[in-house]
């Protein structure tokens, strides 16, 4: 794959992950509004910036990028305690996500500049100085022209060096590629076989390499070892033999006595092993000392001098003699190594900031970043589910499968049946009845599984409200408090989709016309503070979203009015007309109550797509208001689009699917508790008088009444609806199905008596009916 | 045979950035969240090389770099830091506990990869 491709990848990557972030930081910015001390909060606020920025600018958002730069820095700021968030601030931090987000899909960022210029200017007002310098990258290392030099290149790495991943063999490699190397390896270090550690590393390389590189590019071989590592590097232009290149004098030394001290101390814990002094081992050990000796001489470093010197003797006089060497000496050779490897490391200290490397620059920590201290040690209370993203056919397609194994296998049952009666293996049919049974079980969970993957919670749609009502309350200088609850309530991935724009219109009604100014508010006796409530929770198979506001509620009698003015209505209808069928007039194309159109609602246009979008998720909307109390809009939604189970009828011949969350309760009525009165029908049950329809006729000619007598029993199913219970007259209850909806396709689409159609186990297609049609 | 590589980022597009550019090159590459869920996955494969972020909810990268150097399997794998240019601190402690080196935050394409072969060639 070549790069440009990689990068419109990663692109469309990240975007999919900041459309997330952005509404995640939407809703922890507003919590940071009220509680902005809150050291996880801030933690999380600033890492979905952070990520945004770093990610972003990798996936090539370089103006997003540069511009959320500034908003991390005044989070930093905050996270780190030295500002504390204000209501202007998140003002500004708001209005700077959304910027985020135009630069996001901008095809064009340079469209954009002037604002996200002032939104810097702005946010730099805030931060302490504003002299911060943006940009932290280092100097690069000066670019050598191309010339051909000779390298010394001396490389002792820790001894610990493979417990940092690194292998110093692909290093030594790795500066071979640069040009033409000779490659020695310092051996000396290596201890006897008993003392050898295979974890450690013994050896030191000097490398001589020619090469045209610039020197950066040999020191950045190094450069994820060279804090811990030896490293020196001698340069001279390669035609240009003599001058050796100024080195460290002083680190020199300490290279030096760094590597014998190593091998000395390989030297004594194998004599402190043996009992045996080897004599060739006593002469090595002579021969470092004295090279050590003589380095310290040359740096005039006198104390090292006259220790070396006294262990110089000890051993020579112990070779000479020939014999083992004394408990005495030995301790003494250890007491020399511990003041020697005492000073060495004090002379280190001092020498603490001298250069290892030529370029000074290279090695100094960045002043001017800040730490990130003590972050990400708290646990983060938000959990972050891992998920997969999948690609929505795909996901369908299993869903489909998996709501058509459920309806398959009510195969079993038929035939098990079939072989009991028609063939007489009443045996084999209970098997095949019980395997059937298994199969049936298994397909319920994979059932249930799998629509568990489409389930979300309604959160992600909720989540962008507390912004939006602040932003109406700002605007409108009211004081409004959104209270959220059930959160947690799933919804079907496909109705949270589009649930969100009837939501977002229903709640700006409640915000903008709902609630009242303060002053009038405290009129009228109640708190200044306006309440909205979005709440959502399940009731049987279905999800109830309420909209709730406790503002000034609607007043029927001038909905009539508006209604008649506009020609929606006429008068006499208007005139019969109760309160609650007044109400629902609101839901009328074309009808708006403000007084006044303001940018936010008000055009009139709404309230009916509203109810039409939510009728197309097979859902229903109530209105309940009262003057000077508030108002109550109820959404009621299936949970679930695909399988449901459902009760199959028959009427006329015809069979057809009851959804079973929508029948209260199935009875056989004897017939002298149905009663006709005014052209209806009416049942009597349990103290109740509900309307009666025949579903039949309901279907032959909706509006007819008609007199037909009825059995003796009569198989009724007690459907809710939304405006109260009714029953619902059948020829006879076949049972319970598991049904998947399909829609019936566009040309159907106006029919409200149905929701669909699906397909029974034995192929015959019923119609599945909408209890809300019956109204 | 392929090298297996491990990204251990909580920005899954940034895991899936460096999973792109990973697998352009030939390598085999596996995801994890956040540090925990890179030290479960690790147990159940061999990872040549660990990639990981920082700053992480559950398990930071420094812990990670710590318990899995703890790991008989691991002491010895490459681990490189995703960093950004404002974590000198933290490189510093990251190398503490263990790890091999650090690809700053943003990476170009061509810097990962060098990185990369640097550390497992």
């Amino acid at each position: 794959m070549d790069i440009a491709a990689l990068q419109l990848k990663m692109r469309d990557a990240f975007r999919v992950e900041a459309t997330d972030l952005l509404a995640e930081l939407d809703s922890s910015m507003l919590e940071l509004e009220s509680r902005p001390q809150d050291a996880d909060l801030l933690n999380r606020v600033f890492r979905a910036i952070h990520t945004i920025k770093g990610s972003g600018a990798t996936a090539g958002f370089n103006e997003m990028a540069a511009f959320t730069h500034h908003v991390e820095e005044l989070f930093d700021e905050a996270r780190m305690g030295r500002l504390i968030i204000t209501h202007e601030m998140i003002d500004l931090a708001l209005q700077a996500k959304d910027l985020i987000g135009q630069l996001l899909e901008s095809g064009n960022p340079a469209e954009l500049e002037s604002t996200c210029t002032q939104v810097v200017e702005a946010l730099a007002r805030f931060l302490p100085q504003s002299g911060r310098p943006v940009s932290k990258s280092q100097a690069k290392a000066g670019c050598t022209p191309p010339q051909r030099q000779r390298h010394k290149i001396f490389f002792k790495p820790h001894a610990q060096v493979f417990f940092s991943g690194t292998d110093p063999i692909n290093l030594v490699d790795e500066l071979c590629t640069l040009g033409d190397a000779k490659v020695t390896a310092q051996i000396e270090g290596i201890p006897s076989l008993e003392n050898l550690n295979p974890e450690q590393c013994y050896l030191a390389w000097n490398v001589e390499l020619v090469s045209s590189q610039p020197i950066a590019k040999i020191k950045e071989v190094f450069l994820f070892v060279e804090d811990e590592s030896e490293i020196k590097i001698e340069s001279r232009l390669e035609p240009a033999p003599g001058e050796t290149a100024k080195a460290d004098p002083l680190a020199d030394f300490l290279n030096i006595a760094g590597q014998s001290l190593l091998a000395l101390d390989g030297f004594l814990s194998h004599l402190r092993a043996s009992k045996e002094s080897d004599r060739d081992c006593c002469k090595n050990y002579l021969r470092i000392l004295k090279t050590f000796q003589a380095a310290a001489h040359r740096q005039n470093q006198k104390e090292a001098a006259a220790l070396l010197e006294e262990q110089i003797h000890l051993l020579e006089v112990a070779i000479t003699s020939g014999v083992i060497l004394p408990e005495e000496t030995k301790v003494q050779l250890e007491e020399g190594y511990q003041k020697l490897a005492t000073l060495i490391q004090s002379l280190r200290e001092q020498n603490q900031g001298g250069s290892k490397l030529e370029n000074p620059a290279i090695l100094q920590p960045d002043v001017s970043t800040v730490a990130s201290a003590a972050e990400g040690s708290k646990k983060e209370v938000v959990r972050v589910a891992a998920s997969i993203r999948v690609d929505q056919d795909k996901l369908d397609r299993l869903i489909q499968s998996a709501g058509e194994l459920l309806v398959a296998r009510n195969a079993f049952p038929l035939l098990a049946k079939k072989l009991a009666l028609e063939h007489g293996l009443s045996g084999m049919g209970k098997e095949v009845k019980d395997a059937g049974d298994h199969i049936s079980r298994i397909a319920e969970d994979l059932q249930a599984a799998v629509m568990s993957i489409r389930m979300m919670p309604i959160r992600t749609v909720f989540q962008r409200f507390p912004r939006m009502v602040r932003d109406i309350g700002r605007a409108q200088g009211k004081e409004v408090e959104l209270l959220l609850e059930g959160e947690d309530t799933e919804l079907d991935k496909t109705v949270i989709e589009q649930i969100a724009d009837p939501l977002v219109h229903l709640v700006r009604n409640a915000a903008d016309h709902g609630v009242e100014s303060p002053d009038v508010r405290e009129q009228a006796g109640k708190t200044r503070t306006g309440k909205v409530t979005l709440k959502a929770y399940n009731q049987a198979n279905n999800v109830v979203i309420e909209v709730v506001d406790d503002g000034r509620g609607m007043d029927p009698t001038r909905l009539k009015q508006k209604a008649v003015e506009k020609g929606l209505i006429t008068a006499s209808a208007a005139e019969a007309m109760d309160d609650r069928s007044a109400l629902e007039l609101i839901f009328l194309p074309g009808l708006s109550t403000a007084e006044q159109v303001t940018g936010i609602s008000g055009r009139g246009v709404g309230m009916d797509v509203v109810r039409s979008n939510i009728r197309q998720l097979h859902g229903t909307t109530t209105i309940e208001s009262k003057l000077g109390f508030g108002s109550k809009i109820t959404i009621t939604l299936p949970a679930s689009l695909m399988v449901s189970k459902g009760i199959l009828v028959e009427a006329k011949g015809e069979e057809y699917v009851f959804p079973i969350d929508s029948v209260v309760q199935m009875v056989r009525l004897p017939n002298e508790r149905i009663h006709s009165h005014a052209q209806s029908h009416f049942a009597t049950f349990r103290n109740e008088v509900f309307p009666l329809l025949r579903l039949a006729d309901h279907f032959a000619c909706a509006s007819q009444f008609s007199e037909a007598s009825w059995p003796a029993e009569v198989p009724l199913a007690i459907v809710q609806t939304n405006r109260g219970r009714i029953g619902v007259a059948v020829d006879r209850f076949i049972g319970q199905v598991e049904v998947i909806v399909k829609p019936m396709g566009r040309e159907f689409a106006e029919i409200a008596a149905f929701q669909g159609t699906t397909i029974m186990g034995d192929g015959r297609v019923a119609l599945v009916i909408n209890p809300a049609g019956f109204i | 045979m392929a090298k297996t590589i491990m990204v251990v980022d909580d920005s899954s597009s940034m895991r899936q950035m460096v999973n792109f550019t990973l697998a352009s090159a030939g390598y085999l590459v596996v995801e994890a969240a956040d540090g925990a869920d890179a030290l479960v996955k690790s147990t159940a494969q061999k990872v040549d090389l660990f990639i990981t972020d920082l700053n992480m909810p559950n398990m930071n990268g420094i812990e990670l770099t710590r318990q899995l150097r703890a790991a008989a399997t691991y002491r010895f794998t490459p681990i490189v830091l995703l960093t950004t240019e404002s974590q000198q601190e933290k490189k510093i402690e990251g190398k503490a506990a263990g790890a091999t080196g650090w690809v700053v935050k943003p990476f170009q394409v061509e810097q990962l990869l060098a990185v990369v072969k640097k550390v497992c060639p």
